[in-house]
């Protein structure tokens, strides 16, 4: 019985220690879905703040076992049987996750090869003495790595969403009849789906390249016209809980044809980075 | 049911001559084991998990009793698509028959046997605390392969206590927001049920209140942690204890992928926040002919046992036995 802040990184996506890069790749899909903000499966399982220390921890898997040379330094720490201080603190109640030694491989300032991106504020990263990983390894990073987050008050997938690109394919969207964006191919990046997150602003466009009213949508999706308005507007005081708010993305997402699982994930944590600023 | 056959499932009293074996060929299991089907919500088809998995069992050659533990709103006869059986389980606990193998009718299907629930007074959903120890000491000792408890809905503590003294406790769980925070509701309140049991079986009260004092903790580990620093002893006995409580999980009204993946999922944060382990049986795919044969007051397995929803009971069934170490011969 471990605590959340003392399971292993394999632990968290539950895959095998030896598991190749493709299959954590995978699993860490697969959890970020199961898991997530508005996933079914947590909730009411978790206070806020555990669910969002399991999100920071998620990211954290990623990043380290994605990163060959901070994987084997993990390895051998994992192998000489400490692997994380505080598994041995007792007196330790609260999680701490920035304390964990980890997050040290997480280099935020690690060379990224997307130059605008490097130029996004990145509010919350203060350039704590980091190893800096060398440039190789860095560029299998994606480009968004998610910055350890210091503070624990964090929202879960705040400092993912807050270093994405909002960089709205906004001609694409436009022309009448043009794919979608997610309907391009949608696996080139994964934590943002191509073009950037998935905004009430996108919604509404892709909606309306499709040619439908807000009515017509509230027709298909059984889902009533004031969620959808809501949902484009992003008002957010009015929006439903988020294992709901999941759903109704879903099923608008699904009926403009786009990936469903992908834009929900993406609007909501856009929707919670939102809620944690105006906070 | 006229016609159906004579339940061989009643131990006559020790002076009779043995019973007659039935002549399936059947692996003996390991020992009488207790299901109990609950899940907090009401509506998400516990009754039709119940008695669908009994008719699998009792198909499959073992010998089952159905037991219609929701004292508040019994309804597993209609599952079964028999009329309300003239005795039932008030007519044990209220002490008019005194064996509760007397109690137990048979159904259409050989080697299942019911266990009607109380219908006839409306004190019966409230039981004494002796009435449902003596309830409990009981139905555990049926001579049956299985006990299938069909609990109610809610957390109330006699839905609880019998989903604890079970083998197998069986959650049902449907696709949705509400079930799943039904469902989470119901098994913390019936692990710290337990918790509080074993703690006054060992008699730990003490170090426990003083670590849960003011009722901050937050999860079981944290609990175990901080009664290790007080009481070593206590903490290594409760974490053992613990340990044992694994329910099980069905998914009922499975429409996509997703929601057959949503066991797995709903395991796995269970282990990640818990730290404590549950086990899939699997999911039961959302199936018309399922609300087709309770208007038609057929069970499911009976009327279509060939529709994904009846195939579903099949493998959770082997899934089952499989926990016991056994194998599901097709007794068919």
């Amino acid at each position: 019985m471990k605590p959340l802040s003392e399971q292993t990184l394999y632990e968290i996506l539950e895959v095998p220690d030896d598991a190749p890069a493709s299959e954590i790749e995978k699993a860490y899909q697969r959890v970020r879905a199961l898991y997530g903000p508005g996933a079914l499966a947590t909730y009411t399982l978790m206070a806020p703040d555990e669910m969002a220390l399991l999100g920071r921890r998620i990211e954290e898997a990623r990043s380290v076992l994605l990163d060959p040379g901070a994987r084997a330094g993990y390895d051998a720490r994992l192998g000489s049987g400490t692997p994380q201080p505080q598994a041995g603190r007792t007196d330790d109640s609260t999680p701490s996750v920035q304390a964990t030694p980890v997050t040290a491989f997480v280099a935020p300032e690690a060379p990224q090869p997307a130059a605008p991106q490097a130029l996004l504020a990145r509010p919350a990263a203060t350039p704590v003495p980091l190893r800096s990983r060398p440039a190789a390894n860095g560029a299998a990073l994606p480009p968004p790595a998610p910055a350890p987050t210091p503070l624990p008050a964090t929202p879960p997938f705040a400092a993912v969403a807050a270093t994405a690109v909002p960089a709205p394919p906004a001609a694409a969207a436009e022309r009448p009849g043009a794919e979608v964006p997610a309907a391009r191919p949608p696996d080139r990046q994964v934590f943002v789906p191509e073009g950037g997150r998935w905004t009430g602003e996108m919604l509404r466009r892709a909606r309306e390249g499709r040619g439908l009213t807000v009515a017509q949508l509230a027709e298909r999706t059984k889902i009533t016209r004031h969620h959808i308005e809501n949902v484009e507007a992003e008002r957010l005081a009015q929006l439903p809980a988020p294992v709901y708010l999941r759903g109704i993305v879903m099923s608008v997402a699904r009926e403009l044809r786009l990936d469903g699982q992908k834009v929900a994930r993406s609007y909501l944590e856009h929707v919670a980075a939102a809620l944690g600023q105006s906070r | 049911m006229a016609d159906a056959p004579t339940l061989k499932l009643v131990t006559p009293s020790p002076a009779s001559p043995p019973r007659r074996r039935t002549p399936l060929p059947r692996k003996p299991t390991r020992a009488r084991r207790v299901v109990s089907v609950g899940g907090g919500k009401g509506g998400i088809g516990k009754s039709l998990v119940a008695a669908n998995l009994g008719i699998e069992l009792a198909r499959a050659g073992r010998r089952v009793v159905l037991v219609d533990a929701d004292l508040g709103g019994a309804n597993l006869h209609t599952c079964l698509g028999m009329e309300q059986p003239r005795k039932s389980l008030s007519d044990f606990v209220e002490k008019r028959i005194a064996r509760i193998e007397d109690v137990v009718v048979p159904t259409q299907v050989p080697n299942l046997g019911l266990i009607a629930g109380a219908l006839d007074h409306l004190d019966a959903a409230n039981p004494k605390y002796a009435q449902k120890m003596r309830l409990l000491r009981h139905l555990l000792a049926l001579d049956v392969d299985y006990a299938i408890l069909d609990l109610g809905a809610g957390t109330h503590l006699n839905v609880l206590d019998f989903f604890l003294v079970s083998d197998h406790g069986v959650l049902v769980l449907v696709p949705e927001p509400t079930a799943i925070e039904n469902v989470y509701r119901f098994v913390k309140a019936a692990f710290w049920r337990r918790v509080r049991n074993v703690v006054a079986v060992y008699g730990f009260e003490e170090p426990l209140r003083s670590v849960m004092g003011d009722g901050t903790f937050r999860s079981p580990i944290q609990v175990l942690r901080g009664l290790s620093e007080v009481h070593p002893e206590a903490a290594r006995t409760l974490e053992r204890e613990v340990q044992a409580f694994r329910p099980r999980l069905v998914v009922n009204q499975a429409r996509t992928p997703q929601d057959a993946e949503l066991g797995h999922a709903v395991v796995g944060a269970w282990k990640k926040y818990f730290g404590l382990g549950m086990d899939y049986l699997g999911h039961i795919e959302y199936d018309d002919s399922m609300w087709r044969t309770v208007r038609a007051r057929r069970p499911l397995l009976l009327e279509r046992p060939d529709s994904p929803a009846a195939q579903s009971f099949a493998r959770i069934a082997a899934r089952l036995v499989e926990l016991d170490g056994g194998e599901l011969e097709d007794g068919r």
